[in-house]
C-alpha cells in the first residue's frame, strides 16, 4: 500500500506530468465501496440462519478479546465488511488531501487541465460521496453485527436461564441475574457497534494519515507525532478517573433516588409520626452529597478538556510552523503544506477520544466475563430418557430409601420409605425445615435425589425424561405465581393454545373462580398485573387451581396454605381442591386438620426423617407429635365454640 | 384507583413559550453563572472561526509572501488565543457542568418539599414510579438543557454566523453561495435528528418491555418449570427481542446515515469552491489561503449543525419534562391549616363523627352519614370484611383525608380548625404493611421519638416484644434493616413499627392489623405489654385474629360504610349475629396455622 503515496518532496513550481498515484488512491477506494456495498443485498434470509441457536456454551471456552471475538461466530465476515468500510473511508480522507495538493500543485500553479475545473470539483465531490456511502456501510455493517450477535446473546440467556436448575436459583439474586442480562449485554452491545469500531476508525485515519504524511515529507511526518504518546496517556489517565467519579456519583444517584422512593412508599409513616422535617434533612443531605459529587466530576472534565487542547494545539502548531518554514524554503510545495496542515489535524484530534473509549472498552471485558458465568452453568436436560413413555401415568410411587444432599455433607432428607398408591391422598406435616417442601419437589425432578431409589410406575425416576415428567404433574404453591397476561393467557399457561372456551371455563367453575372473573369489565381479557387488574391472593390461588385443572395431570402436589385468605374464600378454594384432588395420586402439605383427617397416609417428617406414618385412626392411637398436635388443635377449636355458647 | 398520571406524553403537545420562559428563569438566581458560561463559550466560538482564519493568512502572508517573520508572527498570534481558549474552555465546562448540577440539586429539593406538603390523595392517584421519574430524570433534562443545551446553542449558532462573515471578508460571492447550502443541511440535520430520536424512544421503550420480560421469567422460573413452558416462553421472548433487534437495528443505521449525508450536501459546498474558487485564484480574485479558509469552513460547518439540531430536536422532549416536573410542583394541597388554626396542646380528647359522609371517588361513597363517638380513653376494635370501611375512618381520624361533608370534632372542636402538625404528631399508628426505612434497627425505633435515650428506646422494644429477637442479632439494635427494611421478616418489621410507636407516646394509638404476621404466641405477649401504654389512651384496632380485640372495650362490626353491630366481645357473641360468624369461622383458621409451630 505504502507505494501508492510515495510522493517524492518536490520543488516549487514543478511541473511534472501528472502522477498517476492520488487516481490510484482514489480507485481504490472506490473499489474498496463497491466491495462492502456487496453487504448491503446480503439480506435478512442470512441473517435469520444466523440468530438461529448456536451452541454458545460449547463456543465460549475463551477468554478476554479472544472470547469477544468468538462470540462474534457468524457474523464475523460482515464485521470484516465493517472494517474493509472504515478503511475505505479513512483513506478517501486521505486522498482527498491528496487530491488538494495536486489541484494546488499542478492545476492552480501548473496550469494543468487548466479549463476543465468542473472535473476537480466533481472529483471532491466523487470522493465525498465515496466516504459517506462507506461510513454509512460502517455504520450499517457494524450495527447489524452487533445487533445480530446480541439478539441471539439474549435469547440464548433468556432460554438458558429458564433451564437453568433449581439449586443455582435458590443461589442467585434475581436482581443480579437481571442486571447481568440486560445492563451488561447492553454494555458487550456497545463494544461491538461502538467501541471497537471506533477504535478502527480512528487507527486507520492515523495510520493512513502518517503514511502519507510521512511519505510526502518524512521528517515532518514522523514530527508530527512527537507529542502522540502523551496525548494519549493523559487522555487514558483522566479517563480512568473521570470513570471513576462517574460511578461514585452514579452509586450517589442511585441512593438518592432509593431514598426517595422509601420516603414516598412510606408516605403514611412519614405523616402519622409528622416527620416530614426529619425526610426534608435526610433527602437534602443526600441530595447535597450528590451535587458534591457532580462538582468533583465536573471539575475533572474541565481540566481534561483544555489540557488535551493544549497538546494537540502545540503539536500541530509544531507542524504549521515547520511546514510553512519548508514551504517558504522551498522544500514543499504550498500544495504539501495545505496537504500536510489537513492531515495532521486528522491524526491528532481522534486520538484524543481514544482514551476514553479504550477505557469503555475495558469495561466490556469485565461484562463479557460476568456473562459467561451464567453461559457456563450447566442447564437441564429436559429431554433425554426413556424413549417409549406411557402417555398416561397412573401415579404409583414408591420411595426408597431416598436420600438428598443440598451440599455434600448437607443431608436434607435421610432415608425416606414409603408408597403411594394411584389416587391416593398423601399428607405431609411437619414444621418449617423439616423436609416437606424437598420431598415434594424432588418428584418433578426439580432437585435430584442422591440416594436411593424412587419408582414411579415400575420404573426409576431419573429414567423419565424431565419434561414428560413434569407434564403429568400439577403444582398449586402457597402463593402463586401468575403471569401479567391476561386471566385466560394464565389458565391455558401450561396446556397450550388450542383449548376451547368451554374447556376453560369449566376449568374456572372448577376452581371457584369464574364468576369472579365474570365480573371484572373484560371477563377473561382482564390483565393481571400493576396496570390491570390487582387480584386477592384467594382469587390467585383459585386462578392457580383452575391452571392445574385444566393441565390435567395425574400427580397433585399442593401447598394447602389458606393463612392469607378470608373465611369465605378458604371454604371456597378448599372445596375447589377436592375435587382437584379426585381420581389423581395427590402430596398435600398439610396445615389443616380436614385435610389431614381424610388422608390415606399421613407422614409426620422431621428433621428429613419419617417421625410418624399411618392414616388418622392409625396416628390418634400412637404415642406421639402427631396425637398431642391433634388434640392441642381440637381442644383450642372446641374451647372457642363452647365458650362462645356458654358465654 | 383511577391512574390520571400513568400515561405520559413524551412529546410536549405544542410548543410552549410559557414552559420556556420559565425554565430559563431557574437560572435566575444564578445569572451570573450563566452569563459567565455563555460569554465564555461565545468566546471560544468566535476564536475557533477565527483559527481558521489565521490558517489562511499563514498560506497568504506567510508561505506565498516568503515571509518567515510574518509566518512566526501568526504561529505566535494562533499560540496566544490558542491560550486564552485554553481558560475559556476549562471556565465553561466548569461554570455549565457545576451550574447543571445545581439547577437539578435546587428542582429536586423543591419537589421533595413539595411532596411532604401534599395530601394523600394525591400519592393515592399517583404512582410511586411517576413521582420518582419526575424528581431523578426529568430534572436532569431540564437541567441538561438550561446548560449543555444552551452551551450548544450559543456555540453553533455563533461559530456559523462568525465563519459567514469571515467567508463573506474573503470572498463574498463565493461566500454567499455556500450561505445557499447551509439552510439545506441545517434541514436535513433536523429532520434526521427527529427521526433518530423518536427510533431511540422506540429503542428505550422495548428494552424495557425485554427487561421486563426477564424479570417475570426469572421471579416464576420455578411454574416455568412445573408447567413446562420453556419452550413457549422462549418464542415469545424470541418476538420481542426480535421487535428490539429492528428497532435498534433501524435507528443505527439512520444514525449511520446522518453524517454522510449533511457531509454529501457539505461537498456540494466544497465542489464550487474548487470550481469557482480556482477559476478566481486563476484570475488573481482569491488566494490560495483563501480556498484553503473555504475549505476548513465548510467541512467544519457539520458539526455545529449537527450539535444545532440535535439541541433542538430534544427541546421538545425536554420541554415535556418540564412540563411535568412543573405540574408536580404546582399541584396544590388538598389538605391545608387554616389560617386560625390553632395547636391544642394535646389531642387526648373524645372523638365524634357526626354525619360524616367520605368518598375517595365521586358517586362511590365509602362512609355514608357515619356517626361515632369515642371517648378519651376507650379501646375500640373495628372489624368487617375487607372494603367495608374500618381504614378509611383510621384515615379520617389521622387526618389523612377530610371528611366530604360532615364534621368531626375533638372534644367539641371541628379538627380543621386544629393544625395538622397537632394531629398528626400525637397519634400512634402501626401498619399492617410497615414500612421501614434503611438503616439501623435502633435508627427505625427513634423514628417514633427523635430524642429518645437509648433506655427509652429499649424500653419500648420490650413493650413490643422487639427486644427478644433484637438480641438475637448480631449487632443488636446497630444491625442493618435494609433498603425498606427487607433484610427483615414481615414479622419482625411488625414488631420494630410497633416499638416505634409505643416510643412516640402517642394521644392515640392506632393499630390497623397491626399484628397479622406474628404468632399467636408473641401476641398475646404483646398484649400485655401494650396494656401498659394503652391504659389513659385511645386506642383503635383493626384486626383479624380475634384473640387481639377480647380485651377491648367496644367492638363494632362495620360493614358497607356503616356500623351493623357494636358492644364487648361477650355480648356480641351472645347476640349471634355476624361478629358471631365471623369469629367462630376465624378462631379455627387462626389456630390451625400454628400447627407448624406447635411441631417442634
Amino acid at each position: 500500500m505504502e507505494e501508492l503515496f510515495i510522493g517524492k518532496v518536490r520543488p516549487f513550481n514543478n511541473s511534472e506530468p501528472l502522477p498517476r498515484r492520488p487516481c490510484t488512491a482514489v480507485f481504490f477506494s472506490f473499489l474498496a465501496a463497491v466491495n462492502s456495498a456487496a453487504f448491503l443485498f446480503v439480506k435478512d434470509k442470512f441473517m435469520s440462519e444466523l440468530e438461529k441457536k448456536l451452541d454458545l456454551r460449547s463456543s465460549l471456552r475463551l477468554h478476554g478479546l479472544a472470547g469477544l471475538w468468538s462470540l462474534m461466530k457468524g457474523f464475523q465476515l460482515i464485521y470484516a465488511g465493517a472494517v474493509v468500510s472504515l478503511a475505505a473511508a479513512a483513506l478517501c480522507r486521505t486522498a482527498t488531501f491528496l487530491l488538494l495538493r495536486f489541484f494546488v500543485d499542478e492545476v492552480l500553479a501548473g496550469g494543468f487541465l487548466i479549463n476543465h475545473l468542473y472535473i476537480f470539483a466533481s472529483a471532491f465531490l466523487g470522493l465525498a460521496l465515496f466516504e459517506g456511502g462507506a461510513s454509512f456501510l460502517r455504520g450499517k455493517l457494524s450495527a447489524r453485527t452487533a445487533e445480530g450477535l446480541i439478539l441471539r446473546l439474549r435469547n440464548f440467556l433468556f432460554d438458558h436461564i429458564q433451564r437453568l436448575s433449581f439449586r443455582y436459583h435458590d443461589h442467585t439474586h434475581t436482581g443480579e441475574l437481571i442486571e447481568r442480562v440486560t445492563s451488561d449485554v447492553d454494555t458487550l452491545r456497545r463494544f461491538y457497534s461502538e467501541q471497537a469500531v471506533e477504535i478502527g476508525r480512528i487507527s486507520a485515519l492515523f495510520i493512513f494519515n502518517l503514511i502519507a504524511l510521512v511519505s510526502l515529507n518524512t521528517t515532518l511526518g514522523l514530527l508530527s507525532i512527537v507529542f502522540i504518546p502523551f496525548i494519549l496517556l493523559q487522555s487514558i489517565w483522566f479517563f480512568n478517573r473521570i470513570f471513576q467519579a462517574y460511578e461514585r456519583y452514579q452509586e450517589q444517584e442511585a441512593r438518592l433516588s432509593s431514598t426517595l422512593q422509601e420516603s414516598v412508599t412510606a408516605v403514611r409513616v412519614v405523616r402519622a409520626f409528622a416527620r416530614q422535617e426529619f425526610e426534608t434533612e435526610k433527602f437534602e443531605r443526600e441530595n447535597w452529597e450528590k451535587f458534591q459529587r457532580g462538582r468533583g466530576f465536573i471539575k475533572l472534565h474541565s481540566l481534561y478538556w483544555p489540557i488535551s487542547d493544549t497538546l494537540c494545539t502545540v503539536q500541530m502548531l509544531l507542524i504549521f510552523y515547520l511546514g510553512a518554514r519548508m514551504a517558504i524554503a522551498g522544500v514543499i510545495s504550498p500544495g504539501t503544506y495545505m496537504a500536510v496542515a489537513g492531515m495532521v489535524i486528522w491524526i491528532i484530534w481522534p486520538l484524543r477520544n481514544l482514551g476514553r473509549i479504550i477505557v469503555q472498552a475495558s469495561s466490556a471485558l469485565v461484562s463479557f466475563k460476568r456473562v459467561a458465568h451464567i453461559i457456563k452453568e450447566e442447564p437441564e436436560v429436559l429431554s433425554e430418557g426413556l424413549k417409549a413413555h406411557p402417555t398416561r401415568l397412573k401415579g404409583h410411587i414408591i420411595f426408597n430409601n431416598v436420600c438428598f444432599e443440598y451440599n455434600r455433607g448437607e443431608s436434607v432428607l435421610h432415608n425416606i420409605s414409603f408408597a403411594a398408591r394411584p389416587g391416593e391422598l398423601i399428607a405431609l406435616l411437619g414444621s418449617t425445615g423439616s423436609g416437606k417442601t424437598t420431598l415434594v419437589n424432588l418428584l418433578p425432578r426439580f432437585y435430584e435425589y442422591t440416594g436411593g431409589s424412587l419408582v414411579l410406575d415400575g420404573r426409576e425416576l431419573k429414567d423419565y425424561p424431565i419434561h414428560n415428567l413434569r407434564r403429568h404433574i400439577g403444582i398449586v404453591e402457597q402463593e402463586p405465581f401468575l403471569f401479567s397476561r391476561t386471566i385466560r393467557e394464565n389458565i391455558i399457561f401450561g396446556a397450550g393454545e388450542n383449548l376451547s372456551e368451554r374447556e376453560i371455563e369449566e376449568a374456572a367453575k372448577a376452581a371457584a373462580i369464574h364468576d369472579v372473573i365474570l365480573s371484572f369489565p373484560e371477563g377473561y381479557d382482564t390483565l393481571i398485573s400493576e396496570r390491570g387488574v390487582t387480584l386477592s391472593g384467594g382469587q390467585k390461588q383459585r386462578i392457580a387451581i383452575a391452571r392445574t385443572i385444566i393441565k390435567n395431570p395425574s400427580i397433585l402436589i399442593l401447598d394447602d396454605a389458606t393463612s392469607s385468605v378470608d373465611s369465605e374464600t378458604e371454604a371456597l378454594i378448599q372445596e375447589a381442591l377436592s375435587k382437584l384432588m379426585e381420581g389423581r395420586t395427590s402430596f398435600v402439605i398439610a396445615h389443616r386438620v380436614q385435610t389431614v383427617k381424610r388422608a390415606d397416609k399421613i407422614l409426620v417428617l422431621d428433621k428429613g426423617r419419617i417421625l410418624q406414618e399411618g392414616n388418622h385412626r392409625s396416628l390418634i392411637r400412637e404415642q406421639g407429635v402427631y396425637r398431642k398436635i391433634f388434640n392441642l388443635q381440637s381442644r383450642i377449636e372446641e374451647e372457642a365454640v363452647q365458650g362462645g355458647l356458654n358465654a | 384507583m383511577p391512574d390520571l398520571h400513568y400515561e405520559e406524553e413524551e412529546f410536549s403537545t405544542q410548543f410552549s413559550g410559557k414552559t420556556l420562559i420559565r425554565i430559563i428563569s431557574l437560572l435566575k438566581s444564578h445569572w451570573k453563572w450563566a452569563a459567565g458560561f455563555i460569554l465564555l463559550i461565545g468566546l471560544v466560538s468566535v476564536q475557533d472561526s477565527f483559527f481558521t482564519y489565521i490558517g489562511k493568512l499563514i498560506i497568504d502572508q506567510g508561505i506565498m509572501a516568503r515571509d518567515s517573520l510574518r509566518l512566526t508572527q501568526l504561529i505566535g498570534l494562533y499560540g496566544a488565543l490558542a491560550a486564552v481558549q485554553v481558560f475559556a474552555v476549562f471556565g465553561f465546562i466548569y461554570l455549565a457542568g457545576i451550574l447543571g448540577e445545581r439547577v437539578q440539586y435546587d428542582l429536586r429539593k423543591e419537589m421533595f418539599n413539595h411532596l411532604q406538603d401534599l395530601s394523600f390523595s394525591y400519592f393515592d392517584r399517583t404512582p410511586v414510579g411517576w413521582i420518582m421519574s419526575r424528581v431523578t430524570s426529568d430534572s436532569g433534562k431540564i437541567s441538561e438543557l438550561v446548560t449543555w443545551g444552551l452551551i450548544d446553542l450559543t456555540w453553533s449558532s455563533l461559530n456559523i454566523v462568525t465563519a459567514v462573515i469571515f467567508m463573506l471578508i474573503i470572498n463574498w460571492k463565493l461566500a454567499l453561495v455556500v450561505l445557499a447550502i447551509i439552510p439545506l443541511m441545517i434541514l436535513t440535520a433536523v429532520q434526521f435528528q427527529k427521526r433518530i430520536l423518536f427510533q431511540f424512544r422506540g429503542v428505550r421503550r422495548l428494552n424495557s418491555k425485554i427487561t421486563a420480560a426477564y424479570n417475570e421469567n426469572i421471579t416464576g422460573v420455578r411454574i416455568v418449570k412445573a408447567l413446562c413452558r420453556e419452550e413457549q416462553n422462549l418464542n415469545e421472548f424470541s418476538q420481542k427481542s426480535h421487535e428490539l433487534y429492528w428497532a435498534s437495528y433501524r435507528a443505527a443505521w439512520l444514525s449511520a446515515l446522518f453524517l454522510p449525508c449533511t457531509q454529501i450536501i457539505g461537498s456540494l459546498a466544497l465542489g464550487a469552491i474548487i470550481w469557482y474558487g480556482g477559476l478566481q485564484n486563476l484570475s488573481g480574485g482569491m488566494t490560495l489561503g483563501g480556498i484553503q479558509a473555504f475549505i476548513s469552513y465548510v467541512a467544519f460547518m457539520l458539526w455545529p449543525i449537527q450539535e444545532m439540531a440535535r439541541v433542538w430536536a430534544s427541546m421538545q422532549s425536554s420541554l415535556a419534562s418540564a412540563e411535568r416536573v412543573f405540574s408536580l410542583i404546582d399541584s396544590v394541597p388538598e389538605i391545608r391549616d387554616q389560617e386560625s388554626a390553632y395547636d391544642p396542646g394535646t389531642i387526648r380528647s373524645a372523638i365524634s363523627f357526626e354525619h360524616v359522609d367520605f368518598y375517595y371517588e365521586q358517586g362511590k361513597p365509602v362512609l355514608k352519614d357515619f356517626n361515632l363517638c369515642i371517648r378519651q380513653g376507650e379501646s375500640i376494635a373495628l372489624v368487617g370484611p375487607t372494603g367495608g370501611g374500618k381504614s378509611t375512618i383510621i384515615n379520617l381520624i389521622c387526618r389523612f383525608y377530610e371528611p366530604s361533608s360532615g364534621e368531626i370534632y375533638f372534644d367539641g372542636v371541628d379538627y380543621r380548625r386544629l393544625t395538622l402538625h397537632s394531629i398528626q404528631s400525637r397519634i400512634g399508628i402501626v401498619l399492617q404493611t410497615p414500612h421501614l426505612f434503611s438503616g439501623s434497627i435502633g435508627e427505625n425505633i427513634r423514628y417514633g421519638r427523635l430524642d429518645a435515650t437509648p433506655e427509652e428506646i429499649e424500653e419500648a422494644a420490650r413493650l413490643s416484644k422487639a427486644l427478644d429477637f433484637i438480641m438475637n442479632l448480631e449487632k443488636g439494635y446497630e444491625e442493618e434493616v435494609g433498603e425498606g427494611g427487607n433484610l427483615l421478616s414481615v414479622g419482625q418489621k411488625q414488631l420494630i413499627s410497633l416499638a416505634r410507636a409505643v416510643l412516640s407516646e402517642p394521644d392515640i394509638f392506632i393499630m390497623d392489623e397491626a399484628t397479622s404476621s406474628i404468632d399467636t404466641l408473641t401476641e398475646s405477649l404483646i398484649q400485655q405489654g401494650l396494656k401498659a401504654v394503652m391504659a389513659g389512651r385511645t386506642s383503635i384496632i383493626i384486626a383479624h385474629r380475634l384473640s387481639t380485640i377480647k380485651q377491648v372495650d367496644r367492638i363494632l362490626v362495620v360493614e358497607d360504610g356503616r356500623i351493623v353491630e357494636e358492644g364487648d366481645h361477650l355480648s356480641l357473641i351472645k347476640a349471634k349475629g355476624r361478629y358471631y360468624s365471623l369469629y367462630t369461622q376465624q378462631f379455627r383458621r387462626e389456630h390451625t396455622r400454628d400447627w407448624d409451630r406447635s411441631m417442634d
